[in-house]
């Protein structure tokens, strides 16, 4: 627009273009306010995985339809139009749909929560599926993930305080060794140590998520047996990350330590505890942050196997049975709602993040 | 304006004792190549309501002598022998002999040191008054509404909207804004002795004015008893009563501010004032103390500045001079002061030198009148 032009309008639409500029600034208020950028990120990230998700299933040869088609047709000898439809039908898709209206119908179904059928046990949702067994694994990844990361930054900053002593020396062995075991040999070595050579864990009976019986209710009984079920795979998470959380924490506390703000606080005359809480443990846990959120996707990934050894009913014993029966729809449903919530883990710790680090808005 | 607004702390209560006197102090670094000897047998005795300059190359020493005082030395510092007393209200303490508790309480509240280069002074994650509020509070101070108003009181003094600063995160305001909140915050309890260790430095020229002046203010309005570190020397000769010459580790000479910038005695505070650059002057007036300071793990012997000193005899080779009377107020540690005056006699200080050291000072008392 020249200026020119502008002097030359009549003043109440220079007054109309005023307000239209001030709503475009407000909208780009709005578009650079921290909270919606990440819900923006988080929602196209969605959007990509539950694409490539789609297109691995349908483009790639060999692809999981035509696989389910030729085994209908060879095991229950239908014929090639009715396995079809009833590929179709799981999968909920129209196969005959060009594959633009395909992937719109999948996208709406998706909104919709509807992730079709699941082969194995016909009738059943893949979204009940879901439903029933995802919150056991957010409750023993997530108590195992706050364990160890508050366990971690605990032992850390005592190690970065005393470093150089006896317990610091013991700690660091110990994070090295732990944070280097896979975590599926973490589970084993538990259930055959604890459960099967010491005994000191009724192994079997730990088996499963809750013990016969026992109903999910707001109990303290519900809760211990819960906990019970869920032990040894808390126990595995937070062996396997807690040995990272206490290095890094250590090495940022000491890095901490030596900032200027730390000598000005004890300058200041602070307490020591003080000091150590809000000035040096909270500044050396910040940057802790941000290796949580892709903690996060490795415990939920690493869920699988581990759910898998102590036969513990979470997401991810769920996907080793759908693999094994090459349950697609169940498979598809899982892979989606494990990288979900990743997803949705990460845009938690990012808020958690910039409520922690006032810095972070501005950038 | 300010004046009499914000209730100072008066040193009626010393009976003409010095709050702080510095005896034989020594402080050495443990290093993997030996010790380093930073500070040697410093004997200083700071008056209330003055301040003192002190001022010497880097490495000389200064900010090791001002951590000292507050004892916030890296741990493989060592402060010894030596006795740091502190007076106040007609008691006097031993400071190295302090408590871990006592001494937390002692700083800030009695001595509050503001560091080098403070851009990064304050807690990133906590806001001005946050950081405010745990100062107050651990001096058991709980008056939320006393403690605001006093530091609302002390941001306006040192020209901040306090509006914008209580609430802001120190990453919001600029280096400038954040050195004079520092010095704000250094007189929230009220001390009685101010370290300023180099409070102009990495700042540009318009916000060192602000804090020169600031601290004129503090001095000359308030009496605050300070000790003001620097190695520029028109900052010094402009807010100091007395100054100090350092010279590896140790206090090499002492007085009256005038009588270190008209009548110095000692041949590197002579050094020193022949190499301030002069404005008005050309290339061939800019004059620089040849060599570098010494090695503190490994001194030379005898005057530690013999290597480097044009006066030097064999005399200073051997035996290393104590501070000895030169003049009423005046001490310097040289064998050979009376041929610096001489020398003085022969060849005055050059005109410009003076000139810039005194505009500077002119200037300032224009700009505190106006
Ligand atoms: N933590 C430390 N460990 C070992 N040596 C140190 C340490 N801190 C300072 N020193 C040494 O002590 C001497 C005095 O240092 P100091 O910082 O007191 O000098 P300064 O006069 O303040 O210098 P500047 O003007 O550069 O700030 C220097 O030689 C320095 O190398
Ligand atoms: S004692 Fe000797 S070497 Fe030392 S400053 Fe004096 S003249 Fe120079
Ligand atoms: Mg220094």
């Amino acid at each position: 627009m020249s200026t020119s032009s502008t002097s030359a309008m009549a003043p109440e639409s220079q007054g109309r273009i005023r307000s239209d500029v001030s709503t475009v600034k407000g909208l780009r208020r709005v578009a650079d306010n921290f909270y919606v950028r990440r819900v923006a990120k988080a929602l196209f990230t969605v959007w990509v995985v539950s694409t490539i998700i789609f297109f691995l299933i349908r483009l790639l040869p060999g692809n999981p339809i035509e696989q389910y088609i030729a085994r209908l047709i060879e095991t229950q000898g239908m014929d090639y139009e009715n396995a079809r439809m009833q590929a179709a039908a799981l999968f909920a898709i129209d196969l005959d749909a060009p594959l633009w209206k395909q992937y719109l119908d999948y996208l709406l179904n998706l909104l919709r929560g509807n992730l079709g059928v699941s082969i194995t046990s016909p009738g059943t949702t893949v979204t009940s599926i879901i439903a029933r067994f995802l919150p056991w694994t957010i409750f023993s990844v997530g108590i195992g993930l706050i364990l160890s990361f508050t366990v971690g930054i605990l032992l850390g900053l005592m190690m970065a305080y005393r470093r150089e002593g006896l317990l610091d020396h013991i700690l660091t062995i110990f994070a090295s060794v732990v944070s280097s075991i896979p975590n599926y040999l973490i589970g084993i070595l538990l259930v055959v140590w604890l459960g099967v050579q010491w005994k000191v864990l009724p192994i079997a009976q730990m088996r499963g998520t809750l013990s016969p019986g026992v109903t999910p209710s707001f109990t303290f009984a519900f809760l211990y047996d819960a906990l019970f079920h869920a032990f040894l795979p808390i126990v595995t998470y937070v062996l396997t990350t807690v040995g990272t959380w206490m290095l890094s924490m250590k090495g940022s506390t000491i890095g901490t330590l030596g900032e200027d703000f730390v000598t000005v606080a004890r300058a200041r005359g602070l307490k020591d505890w003080r000091i150590t809480t809000a000035y040096v443990g909270r500044n050396a846990a910040l940057p802790l942050f941000t290796q949580l959120t892709i903690a996060i996707g490795f415990v939920v990934g690493g869920s699988f196997l581990i759910e898998t050894i102590f036969q513990y009913q979470g997401i991810g014993y769920v996907l080793s049975g759908a693999i094994a029966a090459r349950d697609y729809p169940v498979m598809q449903g899982v892979f989606l709602i494990i990288t979900m919530s990743v997803i949705f883990a990460n845009l938690l710790a990012d808020f958690l993040y910039g409520w922690l680090d006032p810095r972070i808005k501005v950038g | 304006m300010t004046k009499g607004k914000l209730d100072w702390q008066m040193d009626e209560h010393q009976n003409g004792k010095a709050p702080l006197s510095l005896q034989n102090v020594h402080v050495s670094y443990a290093t993997r190549r030996g010790k380093v000897q930073a500070v040697r047998n410093v004997t200083l005795d700071l008056h209330a309501g003055e301040s003192l300059a002190l001022i010497g190359e880097s490495g000389s020493g200064k900010t090791t002598l001002g951590l000292a005082i507050v004892r916030l030395l890296p741990e493989t510092a060592q402060i010894s022998p030596g006795v740091i007393l502190y007076r106040r209200d007609g008691r006097e303490v031993d400071i190295l002999k302090l408590d871990r508790n006592e001494m937390r309480e002692f700083r800030w509240r009695d001595c509050a040191m503001v560091f080098q280069a403070a851009l990064n002074a304050f807690n990133p994650v906590l806001k001005i008054w946050a950081q405010a509020w745990d100062t107050a509070k651990a001096h058991g101070w709980h008056d939320k509404e006393a403690v605001r108003r006093r530091l609302v009181e002390l941001l306006e003094f040192v020209q901040l909207d306090p509006k914008r600063v209580i609430d802001a995160y120190p990453h919001e305001l600029s280096g400038g804004m954040r050195q004079r909140v520092l010095l704000a915050l250094s007189l929230l309890l009220n001390p009685q002795v101010l370290i300023l260790d180099e409070p102009t430095t990495a700042l540009d020229i318009i916000t060192q004015r602000t804090i020169i002046k600031l601290l004129r203010k503090l001095k000359e309005d308030q009496g605050f008893t300070m000790i003001f570190i620097s190695h520029d020397l028109a900052i010094a000769a402009e807010l100091a009563d007395r100054v100090a010459t350092m010279y590896a580790g140790r206090i090499v000479e002492l007085g009256a501010s005038e009588d270190i910038f008209y009548r110095p005695r000692h041949p590197y505070t002579l050094g020193l004032i022949r190499a301030v650059p002069t404005v008005t002057g050309g290339f061939e007036q800019l004059f620089s103390i040849p060599g570098s300071p010494p090695d503190l793990i490994d001194l030379p012997s005898g005057c530690k500045f013999h290597p480097r000193c044009a006066f030097a005899t064999d005399r200073c080779k051997l035996e290393e001079p104590e501070l000895e009377e030169v003049g009423p107020g005046h001490t310097a540690a040289c064998w050979h002061w009376r041929a610096v005056e001489e020398e003085l006699q022969r060849n005055p200080l050059h005109r410009g030198v003076l000139s810039v050291l005194q505009a500077i000072s002119f200037n300032a008392e224009e700009e505190a009148v106006s």
